[in-house]
C-alpha cells in the first residue's frame, strides 16, 4: 500500500444526538481508487461532508497529505487540492458548460474586480488560458462539442460526466465522488468505469467513491471500505471485502431475507 | 422574421440619443431622460446583487437614499463642495451596503429579504425622525452645485455627469460579469455548496456583491440630490424599492443589458402612469406580479429570441472569436445533444434514489 493522500482519524459526528459516524479511521492511498460502500444511512455521504469541510466533525481529524484540514471552510479545503461531486447534478444552471468548467478554475484567477472591470492584460490572458484549459478538460471526457450549451440541454448522465471533468480541471490531489453512477444506464456505467481508470492512471488523482452499483465499485476500486451504522466494519481488497461475513450481514441482515447489495 | 440589430449598435444609438436630448428636448423631457439614466444605474446595481449573485435584498432604495442624504448633508452641514460630498455619500452607501452582507452570510431567501427590509425601514425612520441631522420629514435643500469653470447650469452638469456615470457603470458591470467575478456570483446563486466546493469564497463574493450594489445605488443617490436640488425621505420609501425591483425584473434578472432596457422602460412607464393619473403602486405592483408569474426573465428573453447576438457571456472572449462562439452556441440537430431514449432524464434519475442520504 502506498502512502495515504488522505487520512481520516477517529472521526465522530452526531446530528441532534443521533450519531452518524463513530470513531472512523480510514486511509486513502495515493493514486488509488477507494470505494466506500454500505447500506443506506451508513454514514457514507456524511463522511464525505466531513472530509470536504461541510460538516466539521465533533471529534477526530482529517489530514490531506500530512496537513490537518479539520475545521477549515470548504473553499479553503478546495484550494488545498480536494474536490468533490454531489449525489444530484450540481452544474450551475445559469452558465454554459464551458463557463461551468471555467468556474472550476476560479482559484487560478489573480486579478480581482478591478482587473476585470478594466480588462487588464493579465485578466484577458488568464481568461484565455482558463478557456483553453476548460476546452482541454472537456476533450478529456470527449464533450468539447457541448462547450457552449447550458447544462439543462444535456442528459443527466452527460451532466454527471461534465461534473467529474470539472473536479479534475484544477489538478486536484484528491477527488471525492458521491454516487457517480446514480441514474446511469448500463452502457454509461461501463463508460464511467473506463473514465475512472483513466483519471487514476493518466492523472494520478486519488479517487474516493461512494457507490451503490456493486459491479462498478468492486470492479474499479483498488480498495473498498465498508461502513454500517456510522462505523467502519471492513476494509481491504474488493475480493476480501466481498468474502467478509460482517459485510454480508450488514447488507443481508442476520438470518433474514432482506435485500442483497443491488446492482 | 429576424431583424438584425446588433447589441453594440443599439447601445451606441441609445447613448448618442441620450447625449443629444438636452439640446433638442424641453426641460421636462430632459429631466425624465436624466431619471432614465439614474434608473439604469440603480437597476444595474440591484441586478448584480439579486439577479447575478442571487441575494434577495430589499434595501436598494435605502442605499439610494443614503447616497443622496450623504451627499446633501455633507454639503449642507460642512459646506463641502459637491466634488467631495458626492464621493463621500457614495462611500457611506458602499459601507452600509457591505455591512448588509453580514446577515446575508447566515440568512437567505425570504429571511434575508426581511432582514434587509428592516434595515431599509430603519434608514427611512432615521431620515424622517433624526431631525437635527436629516431635517426630518420635510427634507432639505442642499446648496447649489457650482460647475465653474465649466459654462454649464446645474441641470446640464448633472445630466452629463449622469450620462457618463451610466455609461461607465454599464461597461463596468458588463466587464465584471464577463470574468471570474461574474462566474462566482452566478455560482453562488445557482448552488452555494457546489460553489464553495470549487473554492469560491462566499464571504468575499457576497460582500463584493453587496458593496457593488451599494456603490451603484450611492452614485445614483448622489446624482439625484443634484438633479432635484432637494432631498426628502419620501423619495426613498418602499415604493422606490418596488420600482427598482420592477426595473430589474422587467428588463431581465441576471442580464446586464436587460437592466439597461429595464431602467429605460420603467422610467417611461412611471411617467405614463403619472400622465394618466393612475396609481403607481397598483401599476407597478401588478406589473411585477405579472412578470414574476409569466416571464420572470424579463423582456430580454424576447429580444434574445429575435436577435441571436444578444446572448450574454460569463467569460471574456477576444473580439475576433466572438462570432465563432455565437455560432457554436446556436442549437443544432446533433443527436448527442438531446437525451436519448435509453438515457434517463434528470427527473427520472432523481426518482427513488435521488434523495438517499447514504
Amino acid at each position: 500500500m502506498t502512502e495515504a493522500a488522505l487520512k481520516v482519524r477517529g472521526v465522530s459526528i452526531a446530528f441532534g444526538g443521533v450519531s452518524a459516524l463513530e470513531a472512523v479511521d480510514v486511509d486513502f492511498p495515493e493514486g488509488e481508487i477507494t470505494g466506500i460502500i454500505g447500506p443506506n444511512g451508513a454514514g457514507k455521504t456524511t463522511l464525505l461532508n466531513v472530509i470536504c469541510g461541510m460538516n466539521p466533525p465533533d471529534a477526530g481529524d482529517v489530514l490531506l497529505k500530512d496537513r490537518t484540514i479539520t475545521g477549515l471552510r470548504p473553499n479553503r479545503i478546495a484550494a488545498l487540492g480536494l474536490r468533490r461531486t454531489f449525489q444530484s447534478s450540481q452544474l450551475f444552471a445559469g452558465m454554459t458548460v464551458l463557463e461551468n468548467m471555467m468556474a472550476g478554475l476560479h482559484l487560478m484567477s489573480t486579478t480581482g474586480l478591478f482587473g476585470a472591470v478594466l480588462r487588464s492584460k493579465r485578466m484577458r490572458a488568464e481568461e484565455e488560458e482558463m478557456r483553453e484549459r476548460a476546452l482541454a478538460a472537456l476533450d478529456f471526457v470527449g464533450f468539447r462539442h457541448f462547450a457552449n450549451r447550458t447544462g439543462d440541454a444535456l442528459s443527466f448522465g452527460q451532466q454527471r460526466i461534465i461534473e467529474i471533468a470539472r473536479t479534475l480541471i484544477h489538478e486536484p490531489k484528491v477527488v471525492l465522488l458521491d454516487e457517480p453512477a446514480v441514474g446511469l444506464s448500463v452502457n454509461r456505467v461501463a463508460e464511467l468505469d473506463a473514465l475512472l481508470r483513466r483519471i487514476r492512471d493518466e492523472r494520478g488523482v486519488t479517487l474516493v467513491m461512494i457507490e451503490h452499483v456493486i459491479r462498478l465499485v468492486m470492479g474499479v476500486s483498488d480498495r473498498v471500505v465498508v461502513l454500517n451504522s456510522g462505523r467502519k466494519i471492513a476494509e481491504g481488497l474488493p475480493e476480501s471485502v466481498r468474502a467478509d461475513p460482517a459485510v454480508a450481514e450488514a447488507y443481508l441482515g442476520h438470518r433474514t431475507n432482506a435485500r442483497a447489495p443491488s446492482q | 422574421m429576424r431583424v438584425l440589430i446588433g447589441k453594440r449598435a443599439f447601445l451606441f444609438a441609445l447613448f448618442v440619443l441620450l447625449f443629444v436630448i438636452p439640446w433638442v428636448a424641453n426641460e421636462y423631457q430632459t429631466f425624465v431622460a436624466n431619471l432614465i439614466l439614474l434608473y439604469v444605474i440603480l437597476s444595474l446595481g440591484l441586478n448584480l446583487l439579486i439577479g447575478f449573485a442571487g441575494q434577495l435584498a430589499l434595501a436598494n432604495a435605502a442605499m439610494y437614499g443614503i447616497g443622496a442624504y450623504g451627499t446633501g448633508l455633507l454639503m449642507t452641514h460642512f459646506g463641502l463642495p459637491y466634488w467631495i460630498s458626492a464621493p463621500g455619500g457614495v462611500a457611506i452607501a458602499v459601507i452600509s451596503g457591505t455591512l448588509l452582507a453580514l446577515p446575508a452570510l447566515r440568512l437567505s431567501g425570504i429571511y434575508l429579504a426581511l432582514a434587509t427590509l428592516a434595515f431599509a425601514q430603519f434608514t427611512f425612520w432615521l431620515m424622517t425622525h433624526w431631525t437635527p441631522v436629516t431635517f426630518g420629514a420635510g427634507g432639505f435643500i442642499p446648496p447649489p452645485i457650482d460647475f465653474s469653470p465649466l459654462p454649464v447650469t446645474q441641470e446640464t452638469g448633472i445630466y452629463y455627469l449622469s450620462w457618463a456615470a451610466a455609461l461607465l457603470l454599464y461597461v463596468a458591470a458588463k466587464h465584471a460579469m464577463e470574468s471570474p467575478v461574474g462566474r462566482a456570483f452566478v455560482a453562488i446563486r445557482d448552488g452555494e455548496v457546489a460553489a464553495q466546493a470549487l473554492g469560491i469564497d462566499l464571504l468575499k463574493y457576497k460582500s463584493l456583491a453587496f458593496a457593488m450594489s451599494g456603490f451603484y445605488a450611492g452614485v445614483a443617490g448622489a446624482l439625484y440630490s443634484g438633479l432635484l436640488g432637494f432631498v426628502g425621505p419620501e423619495s426613498f420609501d418602499l415604493l422606490q424599492m418596488v420600482l427598482h425591483k420592477a426595473a430589474v425584473v422587467l428588463g431581465g434578472m441576471g442580464s446586464v443589458v436587460g437592466s439597461l432596457i429595464g431602467g429605460v422602460l420603467l422610467t417611461v412607464l412611471v411617467e405614463v402612469t403619472k400622465e394618466f393619473k393612475f396609481s403607481i403602486e397598483i401599476a407597478f405592483g401588478g406589473l411585477l406580479i405579472v412578470f414574476v408569474l409569466f416571464q420572470p426573465n424579463g423582456v430580454i428573453v424576447f429580444v434574445r429570441r429575435l436577435l441571436p447576438g444578444w446572448t450574454e457571456r460569463l467569460h471574456y472572449v477576444p473580439p475576433d472569436k466572438e462570432s465563432e462562439e455565437d455560432l457554436a452556441a446556436a442549437p443544432d440537430p446533433d443527436p448527442d445533444a438531446a437525451p436519448g431514449p435509453e438515457e434517463p432524464t434528470r427527473a427520472a434519475a432523481a426518482g427513488p434514489r435521488g434523495g438517499d442520504p447514504g
